[in-house]
This record gives structure tokens, C-alpha cells and sequence, in this order.
């Protein structure tokens, strides 16, 4: 046993002395991912000046000394009196590059080496965006096709039966064994033995009763739970914004953009200046190789009429064109909802009503918002009545309910647990929601 | 009840007209107009078996077609760049200074993203206090009127470009300046400081400019007598509030005199009975039956033409008390009941503590008024001439020579600002203008004088302007844009400072310019120089700004003592002339609404009922009873006015009870010709409302007469219904209203509210929502009878709030009005005295006991006597209407709400028929998207002020006042949020906020604290129809008149 430990210290040992000992080689590959995990990319590009100065070719203009030293700590250098870099400093308006004082020298070589060998850029391919507005318009081309397709094969179909039928018949009239068969005796035919025996006025009641039934239930069903309701909608965006990068991946705060949630009924779709915090420095996608700006966020610059070349510009143009966002969620006007009330006072998270929307590319509405979906959520939720003031009078009563015995069940969710529910509060009242 | 007066809401519903007596039995007054609502999707309704089957055929496509149904795309459109004080849902709030007439009370203005969507008062106003009227109320619809001119208008074509326009009027200008023409500028009264100073800077560029001022409504006679008594061309200030007993000759101080609002604060101000203060009294002398006269405790039927001998007596008896030298002319004035002479002795008792004040434009009258205040010794105390009001500055006199100059073509260049005189001074303008070698009008829409000029040059609204403005010496207010321009239009300020080549530039900012709305609306020239005006006393941004905020600023002086001059005793052979007066006088009054008619466009201020007459969409004769009866005039005839050479024919005509014997009415402010399409426009062809009163008037002594005596009235040819709400109900001889005198009151605190005769029963088990409801809210409202003037501010208010649909003459005239509150306004005889107990009785069953007049003997019709009841739905506990709504549209909350679901609503109309109040409106049309309903809501940029918080409803649904349940709603958000416990929510209702009077309370009953729940507690308080126990939700409180027996 303690040979064995004594061999593993060894080779460990000598492994890393051997790794010691191997001479130095700067990476590209370590260098493109330090890179991307420093999101070097925000700030920076290989062949434009974003906030700070295209890439390419830096290992030429400055030596790789100063280079370590610029990277890792900017402010240390230009406090050293470095003539060049407080020239940089100046050149960019005084936006002051980040530190980075956890890279090594070594890993900061390792990123200049990947900005050496870094791919020129490609001809750029076709916008996302508009792949999008195609495929889709292939989906629904496919589907009327298909459509067009069935509807000739029916009308095929029929027209054969008539030429049969008609054939047929004219056969027979030759052969002579033509003969008048009623409808009727035609369908009895069909019919089971059993069946056909049966009054046929009885048959025809029942058979109404049960087509009518099943027609009857189905077109309810279809009539509470289809008409007018979108779940599932999911338009095409002017924009293709992905909340799966913004919310999922980058874990940005809903509230940051959704600024009106707290305050207002409606959550409010973020103004552009909201888009510009981050995108005035993040211009292009993260995984496109390449400093082309992102066809996307082309879109809040050209809506805007900003101009990404001039670093640092503060106003936006004179010709701005608002973006027309396709609604998704339409409640209709009699109905009234608010946010702030669900959001700030019931502390509810956006995904109880909008699902699991840090994982959607493309938004959809998640929930049918129809009454009865509002309702079980105002019948079977629970209000924090201990910590709000407001209903300290409701958590009056039903404490005093409970010791009381009186009017006791109502408290018992589902789950057995004590709560005070919307629904005791007035939450099913016409007026609360319809006015 | 303790008094056994028998009230009563109209001639028909007295005198049992037939008409009225069937229309009564019948609420709804047609079946379904359903060729009118087919009729407006091009079908017909007579249909045979073929229709019937198209008719099947369609409906079972349209179904199959409606399972189908994808809802159609709908874009959300965010700001680009979001605004620091925006967010989207979130009202903000700004305060101005109405712009709707001179009197320019501050208000506070509510904007939805980027549109302001509603008007009320600036409570930090130290003119109005807080109050607004249905005039103000309603002048955010002008904001979105149709009419208003896109472009301005030079030389008859619409041009976008304002700087060949500035060129064209600055080079003609400077050519006439060279040449020493006359240039006049001609406004209503103007009292913003920097707009004078706008003035002043364009007269230094034309040397040879002058600003004269006109007011269609003039002051003349105040202002003039002044002048000669205390050498001061003002109105002074009027202290209402400081008045024990007020004194009215006429002056319709709480609808349209000087500053209505102003004076109803100070007024109300004693005007509740309470323990330990002293209630005013009020004694009207009048003519028409004004609003201010319905509200008086005392009411003396006069003839306006009479009254300097009425003025005069009253002076000698006062004269006689102080020891003065009396008038010499002989005692002879004097009314039934030796009036004059009772209140000369309760005038003297309250020396110092009175005001006497007239609305007669005459010097003379207005001189005898102020030697009455000086022997009272009111100056100071209850009036302020020092600090004087602005309100109004205009002197007739100057009108009419400036009309001489023009016609004779002594005038090279007119501007009007805000003028109208081809309607409303006299018809000749329109050839006179056409002698100037230039005129301009700022007109923004192509008004009567404006269709005369060469050049339109639209203003902004009042609500896209920046402004400020001194209503009251010393008192400034501060108006902001609450909206970027609608149109191309400029504000009128800066196009004279352009034609004087001073249009102020950014760099004159003396402070460093912070945005304060955005930058586009600071970047305003006007801005700038307002500032700059500004500069001196608010010496900061910061500074300027809280004013802004405020609305307000104050820097009154003290008031110095008044030396007066005037002697009344040259003013005997007036007196005695006025005392000759013979035949019948023609009172021309302004309407409590239009005004003087600049508002003829405004759907909202047409179809709200006149105050006392409830007359809709028309002016008309009002003639006393005695006169009906000599004319033989009967419901729905015409009369033809003669005054002089001028005949008005055929103007609908109606009996006012309380108009004066030997007086007729006609209101001013109707008749536009060239309004827009609601009120009248003849080149576009629209009809005319009412009939122009502009014509009749006479001027004398240099100041605009409001009558004219010896008028000849004959019935005329034409018979005409008036569309009037009044009598679409029947009180069917109930309870509805409780007053008492002063004196009981002060016996018995709940005098004339006796409960003894309430019959209690109900066929339910009593549901008390004290107990069983909500443990946070019960909600309630209480109204004062005392404090309600009936002004109708609260009816506006409660349109605007809650999108209630405009529905024009014709449909009134069918009972379909759709106003959720509506004030009722219940007339009695004022004399129910045991001499005629009798026969003054108005109960329906005794009705045949009245005097017909069948002796002669209209004396009674004089006598009126007014209460007005808002009323609205009571949210009753006990509701009936609940109880017969087939699908449970209509339900109660156990907050106390009845509440009215119009996506169950069906329209069966069961609750409105079960409705004992009759307040449940039954939406008969589409009006929001119906060209038959042409007024605001069928249009674009009409529909901008539809409140986004509440649901436009379609037809086929009753509606109905809901408490203003979206701002109770918001009220408890917001405590919600903050965590804030439920007796801190603070809702004010739409009509609350509205009150000029402060007569509505609105509150939680569960807060013992609540001032509703001390209202509820009053012995003044009274449910109407308590008998019934349908446990409404709203008390009233007695009326209580100061008086001795009521």
C-alpha cells in the first residue's frame, strides 16, 4: 500500500517536472478560448474599432512586452508614464480597458497567438432573419401544397366513383340486370344484421342523437378551449431576440429590460436605449466568427439610425424608426390585468404565467389566459398575508377562523396546507378584473 | 318629514301632459331600433322566406368562420428612447392653467404615454383651490377636435410652411409701420405676464401697434365704475368666504360670473351647517332663474330693468341707517314682501361681513353697488380692490370705436388673438376687416373672424403650450405642454415675436437648460423667453422648476386701504328712468357651458343638461308662466323676439318656472356658423345650435346691456322639441329630497330628516356587508345637498373618466342619454304657506288641485324653489337589479360595489327596469364606430382621449356608474405595494375630484376615521328611497336653507 503511494507521489512528480522542464508554446487554440471566456469580443474586434481597437495585426504594431503588461493591467501602465498608452487612452476617449490581472503572462500570450492565426473573415452568409421569414414561408408553402394535393386527390377520387358507378350502370342496362336499388336498402345493406332489422325511424333518432352528441361535445370542447385562444403563438419577430441567450444563457435579470413590471399593468417592452447599455459594445454575435456587426443587432442600430463606427456617440440619429413587435400576449380590452400587482405584491415569477421562458429562442405564449386558467390560479394560490400590511385584516379573520373552527375548510389548499387565497380576498368578483 | 313640500321636476309632470303621462309608463321608449342598426350594415329588416334562408345560409358560414378565426396581428410599438418620467400603463400628472377661458384656474392634467386623457384642478391654486368646471372639464376635447386647422392658412390656401407666412406678414407689417398705419392687435383679456411682454416686444419693433382688449362677456360696467369711484380700471377681488350674507342682483357668480369656481370655493366655504360656525346666507335678486339663483336661501323675482331702483332703495334704507345722505328720489322701489327693506336690516346686521354684488353691466348699477359695500364697510374685508382680479379688462367702448375705425378704414393691420367679434360683437367686422391691409387671426380653427382674414395662423392648444398667467394681482400660475403638437400650429406668442424679428434663441436660456419634458419641448422658443421673463424672481433652474411642478407662485402684496370717490347721488335721473321701465325685458345671460361660445364645437358641453332648465343641445325663450298662459303657448311651440329693428323668428321657447313676470331669457354662446360639425358650420354644412342671441343686444352708455326692455314676444309659426332630460324620469310623488330651514336645523340637527315615516321591509334576508363582506373595503359615497350647486362639472368629469359615448340631440329627445350621473333637479313652489296650502300641492294623486291659472294668477310660478341631487347608481347591498339579471351580469362585491360585467351583459334590460334610482343606461348603438354619432368618438384623433383603463363598450349593454372602480383599483395597488395598510388607500372618485363645491365624499365605511364614515354618521344623512331598504350606498344630506321656516 504504501509502495503504491510512494510510485503515484513519484510519477506525479516526474510528470510534472517533465512539464516544467517543456519549453513554452503559445496556443491558439488556449488563446480563443481565454478570449471568448474573457469576452474579449465585447469590447473588442479583429478588423474594426469597436470600444476599443481592432485586433489585427496588434502583434505587429506594439511589442509583446508592452502588450502583457497593457492587458493585464492598463491603468498601472498608463500611471507608469507610458507615453504610448496614455496616447491610447486618449484616442478612445477615456474609456479605460478592463484589468485582468488573472490572466498569466503565459495565457496572455496564448490570446495574442489566437489574434495572430485568427481566420479572416467570410463572406458573410445570408441573415438569420431572413432565413427565418423563408423557412417559413416554405412551412406554410408546404402546407398548402399538401392541402392543394388532398383536395385533388379527393376530387380524383370522386370523379372515378362516377365513372365507375356510371359504367357499371351502363353495363348492366346492356346486360339488362339493371335494377333501381333505394338509398335506403343501399345503407341497410351496410349495416350489421342486427342493426338492420332495427325500426328505421328508431335508427335514424338514434343515429342523430349520437352524431349530434358527439358533435355537440366536440364543438363545446373546441368552443372553450380552441376559439380565440393562441396558445402557442409564436410570430416571427422583427427582431429575432432570443431570450434563451439573454435570460438562459446570460442570466440577465427579466426586470432589467422589463423595466415597467414593478410599477405599471403592462411589463412594457423594452425601449432600444435599454438594447444600447450592452449593445453599443456587444456588436456582434457570439459564436460568428469574424467582426461583422450581427445582422440582429444591425436592426436597434438602423432603428436608432446610430452610427457604430462613431466611438462613443451619445445621441442618436435624426431619422429613428420604432420597431414594430408583433404581440404575442393579447388579452382582450374587457379584461383588465396588471403586473406590478402579480409581479411586486404577489412575488410571482415571469415563468408561472410565461413558462420556462429562459429557454425559449423564440417566445410563444405558454399559457392559454383564458378566465378559467386566471381562476384556478386565484382559487388555489397562496397570499403572503403575514408579510403585507394590506392584508394584515385578512390574516386577521382567518387566524382567528382557524382557532374558531369556524368556516375552517376553506383554508386548506389541495395540498392540505393553511393558505388565504386570492379568492378570499374578493379575487373571483367581476369588478376586479372586467370594468 | 316636517315640512310637507311637494316637489316636482317639470311643467308636464305638474300639469299631467298627456304625452309625458305615457312616455312615463314606458322606460324604453322603442323596441330595438333594429332597421337603424341593420340599416348601418346596409341591411334591410322586412325579409321574406328567400332572405330568411340567405339569411340562415350566412349565419352558418359566419359561425363556421368564427371557429376558424385566427385573431389578427397585433404590434406593440416601444419607444425608442423611453423618457425618464414615461412608463408605459402609468399616468403622470402635470400641472397647468386651464386655457378654456379667462378666469385660468390651475389644473392638473393627466397623461397616459405621451396623451393627456384628463383635466381636473390644481388643488396648490390659490384661484380655484383645487375645483374646475364642466367648461374646463371638457376643453381637453378641443385639444382633439377635427376642426382644428392642420397648416396655417394664408390667403385662403393651407401652406405648411411658416416661413414665407412670418415673411409675407413681417413685410407687409414693416411697410405699414414705415407708413405710420395703425396696427391693432385685438385679444380677449390677456393676463400672463410674458404674453403682455410679448406684446410689448412686438410694439417696440411697430412703433404704431396697440393691444386693445374685447371680451365677448365683458365687465365693462365694474371695471368703468372703478375707474370713476376709486380711480382703478379693475375687477376687484371678491372674498366669498369672508361673507356672512352675500347679496346678488343678478350676478350668476357660481355658473358664469367673473370666476365661477373661485367664488363656489368661497362660497361652500360656510355653506355646510355645523356646530359652532356660522352658515352664510344668500339673497338673489334675478330675472331668469339662474344657477346661482337656484341655490339661493331667499329668491326675489326681478326685472332686470328695474333693478338701479332696486339698487337705489336699498342704498337710501342703508343710507338712512349709517346716517348718510340718501338718493333723492322717492321710495318707491320696493318687491313683494318688502324684500329690499328686510335685507337692507340683515345687511346691516352684517356690516363688514357682506358683499353685495350685481351682474348688470351698467356703471351706474355697478356705482350704487359700491356705494352700498362702502356704507357696509366690505372693502378690505370681503372685497379687495388692491389686489385686484385680471380676470376680465376689457372695455366695451374700445370695441366699438375700433369697429368705427376699421369700417372707415383707419386701421392698416388687425391681429386676432383669441377673439371672435364677427360672431359674437356684430356682423359688420367681417366687411370692416376686409378695409385692413392686413389681417391676421390665431384662431385654430377657421372661426367666424378667422374665415374673414387674409392670414390663419393656428395657436397651439392650451395643453401644447407653454404659458403663464396672473388671474388674481400678485397670484401667478404656470402653464406647461403636456403633449407635442397635434398639428402644425405655433403658439401665437411666437409669432409675434417672429414678425417682430425676436424670436428668443437657446443661448438666452439664463439658466443652463435641463430638459424638463424632453428635449424637443425645451428646445421651444417660448420656453426660453419664459424663462428669461422668469429670471428675477425664480433666479434658479431649480427654482423655476418647483413652479413649474407647483402650477404656482405667489407674491401678493398687502392690501392698501381704498380711498373712494364716488358720490351716487348723480346717479337720480338714471334711477328714475329705470324705474319707467315699461312691457317686457329680454334677459341675455350666458349659459353655464358655452359661455360666450368659443366653445360651440365641444359635443360634451352641447349634450350636458342646462343646470336649472335641462335643456340639451339648443338655447331657447324661457318664458315666465304668466306669459304661456297670455300667448297661449303650449309644450314644443316657437315664439318670434322682436327687439327693435331685429326678429329672431321661431325660436323654440319653454316655461322656466321662477322667471320673472314681464321677462323672457335667451342665452348667448349659440348659433356658431362656422364652428365644425357639432356645433354649426355653414360652408361645410353642418346646422347651427341654437340660435345667435349676439344680435339683440343693445349697448348703452358705452358698455354691452345684458337687457333690453320693451321687447315684443308673439307665438310663432313652427313647433320645435327641445331635447330635455329632465322629464325622462317620474318621481312618482316620493321622497326623494329632504331640506329644512336653518333655524329647525339649529333645534334639531336632523330636522326634515325624519325617519319615522321610513316603512322598512324587504323580502330578502339582510345581507350586511359591514360584517360578512371584505375585511378591508366597504366602499361608499355621501353627498352634501347643501354644497351641490348643480354645475355639472361632475357629470363631464364622469364622461371623460369613463368613456361615455356623445349621443346628440335626437337620441335625447328619445330618452337614450347615456350620462352616468346626472343631476336632478326638483322644483317646489316656494310659497306652500297655510293661506294657499292646497293648492300648491304637486303630489301626482292631489295634482288636480292646482291652480292652473285659471284666476290669473301666476305669483306662485315666480316663486321657485331648487334642490339639485346628483344622482348616479347607489350600489345598493340589497341591489334589485342583481336580482333579475338572467346571466349573472350584474353582481355584487363584497366590497360594497354593484358591479355591471358587459362581457356577460345580454341586454335583456331587466336591471334597468328594476332600477329604482333609473340610473342603468342601455347602450343602444355602436357610438364609438359610428358615423351617425359624428361628434369625437367615431373619429381618430377624437378617440385620443379615451381613457385607457376603461372598456369601451359596445352596443346591446347596460352601463352604469361603477364608483370609478379602476381608480379604486389602483388605490389599492398602490397601498399593496408599499406594504401599506387598507385605511391608508386614498381613491377619489372622477365626480369628486371634479366638484368645484366639494359636495361628494367618497371613502371606505371601514375606516372609522374615514370622513365618509363621519358623514354617515350625520343627522343630515338620508338614503334616497330608504323605505324600499335596498341599502344603497350613498347618503345625501339634507338640504338646509337659511332661512327661518323652510
Amino acid at each position: 500500500m504504501q509502495r503504491q503511494m510512494r510510485t503515484l507521489v513519484l510519477a506525479a512528480a516526474i510528470s510534472l517536472s517533465v512539464s516544467l522542464k517543456a519549453e513554452f508554446k503559445a496556443s491558439a487554440e488556449e488563446g480563443k478560448k481565454l478570449y471568448e471566456a474573457n469576452n474579449c469580443g465585447s469590447c473588442h474586434a479583429m478588423d474594426k474599432k469597436v470600444v476599443g481597437p481592432a485586433l489585427r495585426g496588434v502583434n505587429d504594431r506594439r511589442s509583446e512586452e508592452w502588450l502583457i503588461k497593457w492587458i493585464r493591467n492598463n491603468e498601472a501602465l498608463r500611471k507608469s508614464g507610458d507615453a504610448d498608452a496614455n496616447a491610447l487612452y486618449k484616442e478612445y476617449g477615456g474609456a479605460a480597458m478592463n484589468i485582468f490581472e488573472n490572466l498569466s503572462p503565459d495565457q496572455v500570450k496564448h490570446i495574442l497567438e489566437y489574434i495572430k492565426t485568427a481566420p479572416k473573415p467570410v463572406v458573410p452568409k445570408t441573415t438569420t432573419a431572413a432565413a427565418g421569414e423563408e423557412s417559413g414561408k416554405s412551412d406554410s408553402n408546404t402546407l398548402f401544397i399538401l392541402l392543394a394535393l388532398i383536395g385533388i386527390f379527393v376530387i380524383v377520387l370522386v370523379i372515378l366513383g362516377k365513372v365507375r358507378n356510371t359504367l357499371r350502370r351502363l353495363a348492366s342496362e346492356q346486360d339488362g340486370t339493371f335494377e333501381e336499388t333505394s338509398k335506403g336498402s343501399f345503407i341497410k345493406g351496410l349495416l350489421p344484421e342486427k342493426l338492420a332489422k332495427m325500426n328505421p325511424t328508431v335508427l335514424t333518432v338514434f343515429t342523430v342523437v349520437i352524431l349530434g352528441g358527439i358533435g355537440f361535445v366536440w364543438s363545446y370542447k373546441f368552443g372553450i378551449t380552441e376559439v380565440g385562444v393562441q396558445k402557442g403563438y409564436a410570430p416571427t419577430q422583427p427582431i429575432a431576440y432570443s431570450h434563451k441567450l439573454h435570460a438562459g444563457d446570460l442570466k440577465i435579470d427579466c426586470k432589467y429590460c422589463h423595466v415597467g413590471v414593478e410599477e405599471s399593468k403592462s411589463a412594457t417592452i423594452p425601449s432600444l436605449n435599454i438594447c444600447m447599455n450592452c449593445h453599443k459594445g456587444v456588436q456582434k454575435a457570439s459564436t460568428a466568427e469574424g467582426d461583422e456587426i450581427s445582422p440582429q443587432i444591425a436592426k436597434i442600430y438602423k432603428a436608432l439610425d446610430y452610427d457604430p463606427e462613431k466611438i462613443g456617440a451619445e445621441a442618436f440619429g435624426p431619422n429613428p424608426k420604432p420597431i414594430r413587435w408583433v404581440r404575442i400576449h393579447n388579452l382582450p380590452d374587457h379584461a383588465y390585468f396588471n403586473h406590478s400587482q402579480h409581479v411586486k405584491v404577489a412575488g410571482l415569477a415571469c415563468q408561472t404565467c410565461h413558462g420556462p421562458i429562459e429557454k425559449m429562442e423564440v417566445v410563444q405564449q405558454w399559457s392559454s389566459l383564458q378566465m378559467g386558467w386566471c381562476i384556478d390560479c386565484h382559487r388555489n394560490a397562496g397570499i403572503d398575508a403575514a408579510n403585507n400590511n394590506y392584508y394584515a385584516a385578512l390574516h386577521e379573520k382567518a387566524a382567528k377562523d382557524l382557532k374558531d373552527n369556524k368556516n375552517k375548510s376553506q383554508y386548506f389548499g389541495p395540498d392540505g396546507k393553511v393558505k388565504i387565497t386570492p379568492a378570499m380576498n374578493g379575487g373571483l368578483e367581476c369588478a376586479k378584473c372586467h370594468y | 318629514m316636517s315640512n310637507n313640500i311637494k316637489y316636482w321636476k317639470g311643467e308636464e309632470e305638474l300639469a299631467k301632459d298627456p304625452a309625458f303621462l305615457a312616455a312615463r309608463k314606458n322606460e324604453f321608449p322603442d323596441a330595438l331600433p333594429l332597421d337603424e342598426v341593420l340599416g348601418e350594415e346596409g341591411v334591410e329588416l322586412n325579409s321574406n322566406r328567400r332572405d330568411f334562408l340567405k339569411f340562415f345560409g350566412f349565419s352558418v358560414t359566419a359561425v363556421a368562420l368564427a371557429a376558424c378565426y385566427k385573431t389578427k396581428v397585433r404590434h406593440a410599438v416601444p419607444y425608442l428612447v423611453k423618457p425618464d418620467d414615461i412608463t408605459p400603463g402609468v399616468a403622470t400628472y402635470y400641472s397647468s392653467t386651464c386655457g378654456s377661458c379667462s378666469s385660468a384656474c390651475g389644473v392638473e392634467v393627466k397623461v397616459r404615454e405621451g396623451r393627456p386623457i384628463k383635466v381636473d384642478g390644481n388643488p396648490r391654486s390659490t384661484v380655484s383651490k383645487g375645483g374646475l368646471c364642466a367648461t374646463g372639464q371638457a376643453g381637453i376635447l378641443s385639444l382633439y377636435d377635427t376642426e382644428r386647422l392642420a397648416n396655417p392658412i394664408a390667403n385662403g390656401a393651407e401652406t405648411s410652411d411658416w416661413s414665407t407666412i412670418d415673411k409675407a406678414v413681417s413685410d407687409k407689417l414693416k411697410d405699414i409701420d414705415k407708413a405710420k398705419g395703425r396696427i391693432v392687435i385685438l385679444s380677449n383679456t390677456i393676463h400672463s405676464p410674458s404674453t403682455l411682454k410679448s406684446i410689448a416686444d412686438f410694439k417696440t419693433k411697430f412703433t404704431t401697434a396697440e393691444h386693445i382688449t374685447y371680451d365677448a362677456i365683458s365687465y365693462s360696467g365694474i371695471i368703468s365704475a372703478n375707474k370713476e369711484d376709486f380711480g382703478k380700471a379693475a375687477i376687484p377681488a371678491y372674498k366669498f368666504e369672508n361673507a356672512e350674507l352675500i347679496v346678488s342682483f343678478g350676478a350668476d357668480f357660481l355658473g358664469t360670473w367673473i370666476s365661477p369656481v373661485e367664488f363656489t370655493k368661497g362660497y361652500v366655504a360656510n355653506r355646510i351647517p355645523t356646530a359652532g360656525k356660522t352658515m352664510n346666507k344668500h339673497i338673489q335678486f334675478e330675472s331668469n332663474l339662474s344657477m346661482t339663483g337656484t341655490n339661493a336661501d331667499e329668491r326675489f323675482p326681478m326685472k332686470a330693468s328695474k333693478e338701479l331702483l332696486y339698487l337705489g332703495s336699498l342704498y337710501n334704507y342703508l343710507a338712512e341707517k349709517a346716517g348718510n345722505k340718501q338718493i333723492p328720489v322717492p321710495q318707491s322701489g320696493e318687491l313683494a314682501g318688502n324684500s329690499i327693506k328686510k335685507t337692507a336690516e340683515l345687511l346691516w346686521n352684517a356690516k363688514g361681513k357682506s358683499l353685495v354684488i350685481s351682474g348688470s353691466n351698467h356703471i351706474a348699477a355697478q356705482k350704487l353697488v359700491n356705494g352700498i359695500n362702502m356704507l357696509l364697510e366690505n372693502y378690505g374685508k370681503t372685497i379687495d380692490i388692491s389686489n385686484h382680479s385680471n380676470q376680465f379688462k376689457g372695455v366695451d367702448s374700445d370695441t366699438d370705436n375700433l369697429l368705427n375705425d376699421l369700417s372707415a378704414g383707419k386701421v392698416s393691420a388687425i391681429i386676432f388673438y383669441n377673439t371672435n367679434p364677427v360672431y359674437s360683437h356684430n356682423a359688420k367686422w367681417a366687411d370692416a376687416i376686409k378695409k385692413a391691409s392686413l389681417s391676421v387671426s390665431f384662431a385654430s380653427t377657421k372661426d367666424e373672424t378667422a374665415s374673414a382674414c387674409q392670414f390663419i395662423c393656428p395657436d397651439n392648444h392650451y395643453l401644447e403650450s407653454w404659458g403663464d398667467a396672473e388671474p388674481k394681482a400678485g397670484e401667478f400660475q404656470f402653464m406647461q405642454p403636456t403633449i407635442s403638437n397635434v398639428f402644425n400650429t405655433r403658439q401665437a406668442q411666437l409669432s409675434l415675436l417672429a414678425w417682430a424679428e425676436a424670436t428668443p434663441k437657446a443661448e438666452n436660456d439664463p439658466f443652463a437648460s435641463k430638459a424638463i419634458l424632453s428635449q424637443k419641448l425645451s428646445a421651444s422658443p417660448y420656453y426660453i423667453y419664459i424663462k428669461s421673463n422668469w429670471a428675477a424672481q425664480l433666479n434658479s433652474n431649480e427654482a423655476f422648476n418647483k413652479a413649474l411642478h407647483d402650477g404656482v407662485w405667489s407674491a401678493v402684496a398687502e392690501s392698501k386701504p381704498v380711498s373712494y370717490a364716488g358720490d351716487v347721488t348723480t346717479l337720480t335721473n338714471e334711477i328714475l328712468d329705470s324705474g319707467k321701465s315699461n312691457g317686457t325685458d329680454l334677459i341675455l345671460y350666458s349659459q353655464v357651458y358655452l359661455k360666450d361660445g368659443a366653445h360651440g364645437n365641444n359635443p360634451w358641453l352641447h349634450e350636458l343638461p342646462d343646470p336649472v332648465s335641462k335643456v340639451t343641445w339648443d338655447n331657447y325663450v324661457s318664458l315666465p308662466k304668466s306669459l304661456a298662459h297670455k300667448l297661449n303657448f303650449k309644450e314644443g311651440d316657437t315664439v318670434n323676439v322682436k327687439v327693435g329693428n331685429t326678429t329672431l323668428n321661431n325660436v323654440p321657447a319653454m316655461v322656466q318656472p321662477g322667471q320673472a313676470n314681464d321677462t323672457v331669457g335667451l342665452a348667448l354662446g349659440y348659433g356658431r356658423t362656422a364652428a365644425g360639425k357639432v356645433g354649426g358650420s355653414k360652408e361645410k354644412g353642418f346646422d347651427t345650435v341654437g340660435v345667435s342671441a349676439w344680435p339683440l343686444i343693445a349697448s348703452k352708455n358705452g358698455s354691452r346691456s345684458w337687457f333690453t326692455n320693451g321687447v315684443e314676444i308673439t307665438k310663432g309659426d313652427e313647433s320645435y322639441a327641445l331635447a330635455q332630460t329632465q322629464t325622462h324620469h317620474s318621481i312618482e310623488g316620493r321622497d326623494l329630497v329632504r331640506e329644512a330651514s336653518y333655524t329647525d336645523w339649529k333645534k334639531n340637527p336632523a330636522a326634515g330628516n325624519d325617519k319615522e315615516k321610513t316603512h322598512v321591509y324587504t323580502i330578502w334576508e339582510k345581507r350586511d356587508y359591514r360584517k360578512d363582506g371584505s375585511p378591508n373595503h366597504l366602499w361608499a359615497m355621501a353627498i352634501d345637498l347643501n354644497a351641490c350647486t348643480g354645475c355639472g362639472s361632475c357629470v363631464v368629469s364622469c364622461s371623460i373618466e369613463n368613456n361615455v359615448p356623445v349621443v346628440g340631440r335626437d337620441e335625447i329627445r328619445l330618452r337614450r342619454e347615456m350620462t352616468w350621473i346626472r343631476i336632478d333637479r326638483y322644483y317646489s313652489f316656494a310659497n306652500t304657506s297655510k293661506e294657499i296650502d292646497g293648492n300648491y300641492v304637486t303630489r301626482e294623486k292631489e295634482i288636480g288641485q292646482i291652480d292652473k291659472g285659471d284666476k290669473g294668477d301666476f305669483a306662485h310660478w315666480e316663486n321657485i324653489k331648487v334642490v339639485h341631487q346628483p344622482m348616479m347608481c347607489q350600489h345598493c347591498s340589497q341591489a334589485p337589479c342583481e336580482t333579475v339579471c338572467p346571466v349573472l351580469a350584474t353582481t355584487h362585491s363584497t366590497e360594497g360595489l354593484n358591479q355591471m360585467t358587459y362581457n356577460r351583459c345580454i341586454g335583456t334590460k331587466y336591471c334597468g327596469n328594476n332600477c329604482p334610482y333609473k340610473v342603468r343606461r342601455f347602450n343602444w348603438f355602436r357610438y364609438n364606430d359610428n358615423d351617425k354619432f359624428d361628434f369625437h368618438f367615431n373619429n381618430p384623433l377624437g378617440k385620443m382621449v379615451i381613457n385607457p383603463d376603461v372598456t369601451v363598450r359596445t352596443r346591446g349593454v347596460m352601463e352604469k356608474c361603477s364608483f370609478c372602480v379602476q381608480r379604486i383599483q389602483e388605490g389599492k395597488l398602490k397601498a399593496k405595494r408599499e406594504g401599506k395598510s387598507p385605511s391608508e388607500v386614498k381613491v377619489e372618485t372622477a365626480c369628486q375630484r371634479a366638484c368645484p363645491a366639494n359636495a361628494i365624499v367618497f371613502g371606505d365605511l371601514h375606516n372609522p376615521d374615514s370622513e365618509i364614515s363621519k358623514l354617515y354618521k350625520n343627522e343630515r344623512a338620508f338614503g334616497v328611497l330608504e323605505e324600499i331598504n335596498v341599502q344603497s350606498s350613498v347618503k345625501y344630506m339634507t338640504k338646509i336653507r337659511n332661512t327661518e321656516t323652510i
